[in-house]
């Protein structure tokens, strides 16, 4: 079988909450079951057209560099980026990197700052930040709520052919109102969720890779010996559930 | 002194001699209450003493107790505040506990840690007086609360604004904290630095300042030490480190607890010895050594102070709990979490077991995600090598099932992982042991932590 391609999306740049630790995770549990696993960190500037991922991986920043991130995705990878989507390559987007696929973000000052359009959605910059534990529920979390931690001021709003990634229980979500918690487009999975997200999310994690893997011919995952983070998710739940 | 303030004082003074009775070593409420009476009162109790602000992200701590060694050692009085206390209720309190009844303080220096937050509420106060103020470096910190480090330069730039004729003691290896040489209008300014880089050094991918705060351009390296530490330069703008006035030229050996290090002064070189642990404590030992220079101390005299440096509460305190000994090491942010994963990695043999401690308070930062940015994959792949039946990890405090996770998925063995929320158990469980235990742990954890410590073994006293 072939290597099983994940892609940390600037890396370098969006790497603001420990969401490194979803490439991690992600790279582990497959190692465990024996799939043989590659990462590749893209960061700014010119690369291959042609590279093709199982997973494109994009975590949160912080504003000070999003001036140079949108010029460098506009210069070098939307066209690329978009196309991997709307031909099912598995995303996972936090945060920032769930707001830069959307349509447009509108600051404070009411500028309307241009993004990817990949998924149908927008983000509006609001006061005061949206910070703390945040349990949301979702089926690609099993029986479990997922347990994250959220840290945003932009409250995101869903167009019409994109549904909610999960349902708020406890927490703000995509905009503190309607009680959606991220977004499902294809095979793109975003999310506010930071903790970082999978770690403690076993089963959510497992279902991504579940979506990337059926393009191998793999229908089921081998189960692994989910103890410790078992605890770590009903420990989060108990405290902030 | 007013007669506002000096009532102000006196009302201080009685509320922290009542919580003293009460056994509470509360370092704040002193401070609230005579605020809330007179709000100029840190001006008027300062009025005759050489004020030295420590400010940064990492390391205050421990640089203000090494130049509180420093000028101890000197024959020099001082007061200072600590720990827990470094915002400006804090700052206040440990002035009142030197004032006299009358509100006079007989002190050469006042050797302040402050928060960078709080360093513009403190320094307003200190507008015409002596002044030096040292930045340690800018790191990211508890996220949720000052949301990016450009943020906390901001702070810091704020109050240094109201000391236009402060001297200030930058690090030269950090690029944000170097750069407030020019964006603050300060004529007097020195540098401290590492002018030898470390094998080894952090990689880039977690560093803290990877684009020029100039013209974003990612930076170049001649040489790194930490993170985003190192000797910079900006290709495009020019931007670039400045020379330091006081540099570690060479590290000859690091020892669990000291480094033999060749130092410049000004160009001129001497051999010595920075007595406190980790290679990231080098930085701390020359923030000491350049304001030891701008107080006016002769070389001899501050390269022979490098020698008797200590190291402050929770900083590698040893404590004598079983035979051999454990080691408290606090650890705040991923920067600082990093530099004690180098430390371990360097020193931990099969024989010292290792606890781990997280809380997820605001003092701790209520968000845990910064675990994942420290690289205990360094350590685990040392500890492969060298581990043996016998030792255990054992894990504690609010989150501790969150470090379990983050040790499993950098490879640490889950047979060996020993989770006890109980800090009474836990430290019968590490006593029985009788072997060495490096503690590793969150700030509200070590506060808690420590007490319970102190119900078994005899502890030394701190200011906090």
């Amino acid at each position: 079988m072939d290597k099983i391609k994940i892609c940390h999306l600037y890396h370098d740049v969006l790497n603001l909450y420990g969401d490194t630790g979803n490439v991690i995770t992600m790279k582990k549990r497959l190692e465990w079951r024996g799939f043989e696993t590659e990462v590749t960190d893209l960061s700014f500037g010119e690369f291959d057209l042609s590279s093709k991922y199982d997973i494109i991986f994009i975590g949160g920043g912080q504003d000070f560099e999003q001036g140079i991130l949108t010029e460098d995705l506009f210069k070098y990878k939307s066209g690329w980026l978009k196309e991997q989507i709307e031909n099912g390559t598995v995303v996972l987007a936090i945060c920032g990197g769930y707001q830069m696929l959307g349509n447009y973000y509108i600051t404070d000052k009411g500028e309307n700052i241009k993004f990817l359009g990949a998924v149908d959605i927008y983000t509006k910059a609001s006061s005061p930040r949206m910070i703390g534990n945040i349990v949301y529920s979702t089926e690609l979390n099993g029986k479990s709520p997922v347990a994250a931690f959220e840290n945003h001021s932009g409250k995101t709003y869903l167009g019409k052919g994109v549904s909610p990634l999960g349902k708020v229980v406890k927490g703000f979500g995509n905009n503190g109102e309607d009680g959606t918690e991220g977004a499902r487009y294809k095979n793109v999975f975003a999310t506010y969720g930071h903790g970082p997200l999978l770690p403690k999310n076993p089963v959510l994690c497992d279902s991504i890779l579940l979506t990337a893997l059926k393009a191998h011919g793999v229908s089921d995952l081998s189960e692994l010996d989910d103890r410790v983070e078992n605890a770590a998710l009903e420990n989060a739940l108990g405290l902030y559930g | 002194m007013g007669i506002r303030s000096a009532f102000a004082v006196m009302a201080g003074k009685f509320t922290a001699k009542i919580l003293h009775i009460l056994g509470r070593g509360a370092t704040s409420l002193p401070g609230v209450v005579t605020l809330k009476i007179c709000p100029d009162v840190l001006g008027a109790l300062a009025k005759n003493i050489k004020v030295i602000c420590v400010t940064g992200t990492n390391g205050k701590t421990t640089t203000c107790h090494a130049i509180t060694d420093m000028i101890s050692a000197n024959g020099y009085t001082f007061l200072t505040n600590g720990a827990g206390a470094n915002m400006l209720n804090g700052v206040v309190g440990c002035f009142m506990d030197a004032a006299t009844v009358t509100g006079k303080v007989r002190r050469d220096y006042a050797v302040l840690e402050c928060d960078e937050a709080s360093l513009k509420n403190i320094t307003k106060s200190f507008k015409g007086l002596d002044v030096t103020v040292v930045v340690t470096n800018i790191f990211r910190d508890q996220l949720d609360r000052y949301g990016e480090v450009l943020t906390t330069l901001d702070l810091i730039q704020k109050g240094l604004a109201f000391v236009p004729d402060a001297t200030l003691c930058l690090n030269a290896d950090c690029s944000l904290t170097s750069s407030l040489a020019e964006s603050v209008k300060h004529k007097k300014h020195y540098f401290f630095g590492i002018n030898c880089g470390f094998e080894n050094s952090s990689s880039t991918d977690i560093s803290d300042a990877v684009y020029c705060i100039k013209c974003k351009t990612k930076y170049k390296y001649h040489s790194s030490t930490f993170g985003h530490l190192g000797d910079f330069y900006c290709e495009n703008c020019g931007y670039h480190r400045q020379k330091p006035y006081i540099a570690i030229e060479q590290v000859k050996a690091f020892k669990p607890a000291s480094a033999e290090v060749t130092m410049s002064i000004d160009g001129k070189s001497y051999d010595t010895e920075i007595t406190l642990p980790g290679a990231y404590n080098l930085y701390n030992g020359l923030a000491a050594a350049i304001v030891g220079k701008t107080i006016g101390l002769d070389d001899e005299t501050v390269i022979s102070s490098m020698k008797k440096l200590t190291t402050p509460f929770g900083r590698m305190e040893h404590i004598p709990l079983t035979d051999k000994g454990v080691e408290l090491i606090l650890v705040k942010n991923p920067a600082g979490f990093n530099e004690v994963i180098s430390f371990l990695t360097a020193h931990c043999t099969g024989e010292d077991d290792i606890l781990f401690g997280l809380n997820d308070n605001s003092a701790d930062g209520t968000d845990v995600s910064w675990i994942w940015d420290v690289e205990f994959e360094k350590l685990s792949v040392r500890i492969a090598e060298i581990t043996n039946d016998k030792q255990t990890f054992f894990f504690t405090g609010k989150r501790g099932e969150d470090l379990q996770v983050r040790l499993k998925y950098a490879g640490f063995d889950t047979e060996k992982f020993r989770l006890d929320k109980d800090y009474r158990t836990l430290i019968q469980t590490i006593k029985s042991t009788g072997r060495h235990t490096y503690m590793v742990l969150s700030y509200t954890v070590m506060l808690a932590f420590r007490d319970k410590l102190g119900e078994v073994v005899e502890l030394k006293k701190y200011a906090r």
